[in-house]
């Protein structure tokens, strides 16, 4: 496995499991102010966490990685462009759903919707270019 | 398959590289190279004047459409 197959793994992994940690325990809270301000806190230490996690696992995949060339090659750039075009509409997709939180929710839901297209488009995106490496290997 | 057939992996062996070394070299990964010695993948043109240019071979010496 590539450097690059290894990432998108990571990412996909702890995308999926930390973003999903936080909207299950958000859509879980009945809406009131109280829980908002808690859910943004929330919201802080996702975004932390998951920062925390992709730079100490990169690092990792780096110390360990055998590839002495741990760029994206041409290859990979081209599964890469197929992956994010496939992420660009499902990020497309989710706006557009995000869009009925207009119908009497309230500036926060809109805000986590509109966050979580953005973490189902990557999730997307990253899922493509692992299927599309995993097939060409 | 690709129909473009290589003799990649005989100029690499012989000239006692690993598959590693020779991405590391040409700015592709060892998985690529692989898969260029396999016929997996087809490499770019300028991929392609690399690695003749590293074996001191003309891009027709190394790749050949297979008829």
């Amino acid at each position: 496995m590539s450097f690059r197959y290894k990432s998108a793994l990571l990412s996909l992994v702890s995308m999926a499991a930390i973003y999903g940690w936080f909207f299950l325990t958000v859509t879980w809270k009945p809406a009131n102010p109280a829980n908002q301000v808690a859910n943004v806190a929330l919201l802080v230490l996702t975004v932390v966490l998951f920062a925390v996690v992709q730079a100490i696992g990169h690092a990792i995949l780096a110390i360990t990685s055998r590839d002495k060339y741990g760029a994206m090659d041409e290859r990979e750039r081209g599964f890469d462009q197929r992956a994010t075009n496939v992420g660009y509409y499902v990020l497309i997709v989710g706006a557009l759903m995000a869009i009925w939180t207009l119908r009497g929710a309230g500036g926060f839901d809109m805000g986590y919707a509109v966050l979580l297209a953005i973490v189902v488009a990557e999730c997307a995106r990253q899922m493509v270019f692992l299927f599309l490496h995993h097939r060409a290997a | 398959m690709f129909p473009i057939e290589n003799n990649v992996r005989a100029e690499r062996e012989a000239r006692g590289m690993t598959q590693s070394e020779l991405g590391a070299a040409i700015g592709l990964t060892r998985q690529t190279v692989a898969a260029i010695e396999q016929r997996r993948y087809s490499p770019s043109l300028e991929a392609a004047f690399r690695i003749a240019r590293l074996f001191g071979m003309t891009v027709d010496q190394l790749f050949r459409w297979e008829e």
